[in-house]
């Protein structure tokens, strides 16, 4: 057997001889450089530390979920257990079947260990110890450990599952979803209305993706329609949409609905915005799909034709299946896009996460401190880890996509 | 059109494939013209030509791959027209082979070939994969199922281009440059399987430069240049006397 030859790790000392001190004005310019950055870091740690958090610490629950019944706010910490447990749920079912699949082609599959875990997440993880330790209160406590416990041992305690469970795993999930969202709809004073802060901005986002993507999917595929009438309007609702800012479809689905709609046929004002993201939404969802179906050789089209397959199973069965994993990196873009996009509505009105970082200023206890950049800030980091997170793992899906499978 | 003899464009036996005064354009350019040519059952013809004579093209209308403007193309007694029915009737009677394999990457060898059988036959799974791993054997590579193309060779991936093919049991299949893509190593490997299909009587149109080939099984080999068919006649014929200037040539410069 044959030893290979590595280079020698470098120490850092070495390294840094090599990159940071090679040349006289190099050196300069790293002292200089580094004894700024230390004062930097300095100040920042001295501000961290020493301002009063107490404007977030007491309004925290504002932030989360606005002016939720305060008398039914244990179903918020539910839906939120609930999230967590979907998620886990939904991820062990998605690894298992990406096991079962690998297993069968003979395609190496490496499950993440929790390790890898934390890495991916720890903004995420980061934020929740953050908020906890300040907050120290027994109730958010219980939910965030029993979230994060509960998903990582749904995680790892499921993905195991053999491949006849997957269906169930998938059902299982989606069950889970929609009773998160049940218990803070069903039966709460005021429906969704009640809702308010960060929640707000998370529901639309995700409900705003989610029924978008059908209609803008009938849109991509319309856009390629053999019948010019189909075509037409989808390019018309397409490209009239994306010329459009967001804005004034909230504005016009807050104040045009209820104009034009009788008082009974009437939906409440978060129904109104929905509709109004959801109409905004598909236009891009479409163009999104219109790439990638693109990206999809017209040999494969040929092929399913040549087979005898009716056009649209050639559409459902080789077309789409390809088009829209080619379009998941850009599809999570969309919806990151969507997910700070949906900070405008507080301009029609509705109390979200933005909204009540401005309000806060104005409690007596606050009022005329200059605590707008702190409270802007902590919304900021909110949705900060949020897209950062997702669009690393965005990243991380395009490369595993791009490997095995093509 | 000059032939050895006179009705080289006819087949000896029964016809299942006739084509008569076919003019195809794409736009104004005049891609083929006046094509006459019939295949018989069980029969083999290589097409040759060079780049840009409308072989690709020929065969492609002849599974509405594309459109033909002018004249008839008759399959197993079909004629080819607008109707949706009678395309879908056509493609399910004749497979097609493509240069680049167009296999679906994001299904496995087996989900490849049982695709079109269960989808548009309502055969089975069962029935089908069976069917599917008894074609695998024959292509030579039943090892394979359960992998995605992109595991696979070239040589392997047009194999089992071929078997996807063969799992609609069609009566006419369609080569469009089967082993241009491949390394040479891999283009036996494919022309074995093909000399294989041609004498367990497969009626087979194959656009090739694989001389060999044509001289193991075809029974007619048509010359094409500019849109044309300038000479029909046997692979003897092609290799011994050829008539037309262009043939002789064209044959000088792939032989
Ligand atoms: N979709 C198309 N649109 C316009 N012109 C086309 C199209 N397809 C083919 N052509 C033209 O028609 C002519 C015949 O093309 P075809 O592909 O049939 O040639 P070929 O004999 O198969 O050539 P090759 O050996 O390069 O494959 C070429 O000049 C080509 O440029
Ligand atoms: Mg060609």
């Amino acid at each position: 057997m044959t030893e290979t030859w590595t280079a020698p790790k470098a120490t850092a000392a070495e390294w840094a001889r090599r990159n940071l001190f090679n040349r006289w004005y190099n050196s300069a310019l790293t002292v200089v450089l580094g004894v700024f950055l230390a004062w930097l870091a300095y100040k920042l740690v001295v501000v961290l530390f020493g301002i009063d958090y107490e404007i977030i610490r007491r309004n925290l629950l504002l932030f989360m979920v606005g002016e939720f019944p305060r008398d039914q706010i244990e179903r918020p910490f539910i839906s939120t257990i609930l999230f967590g447990l979907a998620f886990g749920l939904g991820a062990a079912t998605a690894a298992a079947s990406a096991r079962h699949a690998a297993a069968e082609a003979d395609l190496a599959y490496a499950a993440p260990t929790p390790r890898m875990l934390v890495r991916r997440f720890w903004p995420l993880l980061a934020l929740v110890a953050a908020l906890l330790a300040f907050t120290r209160t027994v109730m958010p406590t219980v939910m965030a450990l029993s979230t994060i416990l509960g998903g990582a041992a749904l995680y790892f305690g499921a993905r195991g599952m053999p491949r006849s469970m997957v269906r169930w795993g998938w059902m299982g999930t989606l069950v889970l979803g929609i009773a998160a969202f049940a218990v803070i709809i069903v039966g709460v004073d005021g429906g969704w209305n009640a809702w308010g802060g960060f929640q707000i901005n998370i529901f639309l986002a995700i409900a705003g993706i989610v029924i978008a993507f059908p209609f803008g999917l009938l849109l991509a595929l319309g856009r390629r329609s053999s019948l010019p009438v189909v075509r037409y309007l989808s390019v018309t609702y397409i490209e009239f949409i994306r010329g459009v800012p967001l804005i004034t479809l909230l504005l016009m689905g807050v104040f045009a609905l209820g104009f034009f709609l009788p008082e009974a046929l009437r939906p409440g004002p978060a129904i109104r915005v929905l509709i109004a993201i959801v109409m905004f939404e598909a236009a891009y969802v479409a163009e999104v799909v219109r790439g990638g179906l693109q990206a999809v050789p017209k040999g494969q089209l040929e092929a399913g034709q040549a087979l005898g397959l009716p056009a649209w199973k050639t559409t459902r069965l080789i077309i789409l299946p390809q088009a829209l994993r080619a379009t998941i990196p850009a599809m999570v873009g969309q919806f990151i896009s969507l997910y700070k996009d949906t900070t405008l509505v507080n301009l029609v009105g509705m109390f979200d996460v933005l909204e009540v970082a401005l309000v806060v200023n104005s409690q007596s206890d606050f009022i005329g401190k200059r605590l707008f950049f702190l409270t802007l800030a902590f919304a900021g980091v909110l949705f900060w880890v949020g897209s950062y997170t997702m669009s690393r793992e965005a990243q991380r899906l395009e490369k595993k996509l791009g490997i095995g499978e093509r | 059109m000059s032939t050895v003899f006179a009705d080289a464009t006819q087949a000896k036996g029964e016809a299942i494939i006739q084509v008569e005064g076919m003019h195809k354009y794409f736009g104004e350019f005049h891609a083929l013209s006046d094509i006459d040519i019939n295949v018989g059952r069980q029969e083999v013809v290589v097409v040759i030509g060079p780049s840009g004579s409308g072989k690709s093209t020929l065969i492609r209308c002849i599974n509405r791959l594309e459109k033909h403007d002018r004249g008839r193309i008759v399959v197993d007694g079909i004629e080819l027209s607008d109707d949706v029915r009678n395309i879908q009737e056509i493609r399910r009677e004749t497979g097609m082979v493509f240069q680049q394999f167009n296999l679906f990457p994001h299904l496995t060898v087996l989900e490849n070939i049982t695709l079109a059988p269960r989808q548009v036959r309502r055969v089975p799974k069962a029935e089908a994969e069976q069917h599917a791993m008894e074609l695998l054997e024959r292509v030579g590579i039943p090892q394979q199922a359960r992998k995605y193309p992109g595991q696979l060779s070239g040589g392997q991936q047009q194999r089992v281009a071929i078997a996807r093919s063969l799992a609609m049991k069609p009566k006419v299949m369609l080569f469009d440059e089967p082993t241009s893509a491949l390394d040479p190593e891999m283009i036996k490997e494919v022309l074995d399987v093909m000399v294989e299909l041609a004498e367990g009587g497969m009626t087979m149109i194959v656009v090739t430069h694989e001389m060999g080939f044509a001289r193991a099984v075809a029974d007619r080999v048509v010359f094409m240049a500019d849109g044309q068919i300038v000479e029909v006649g046997t692979p003897e014929h092609f290799f011994t006397s050829p008539q037309e200037e262009r043939t002789r040539l064209f044959l000088s410069q792939i032989l």
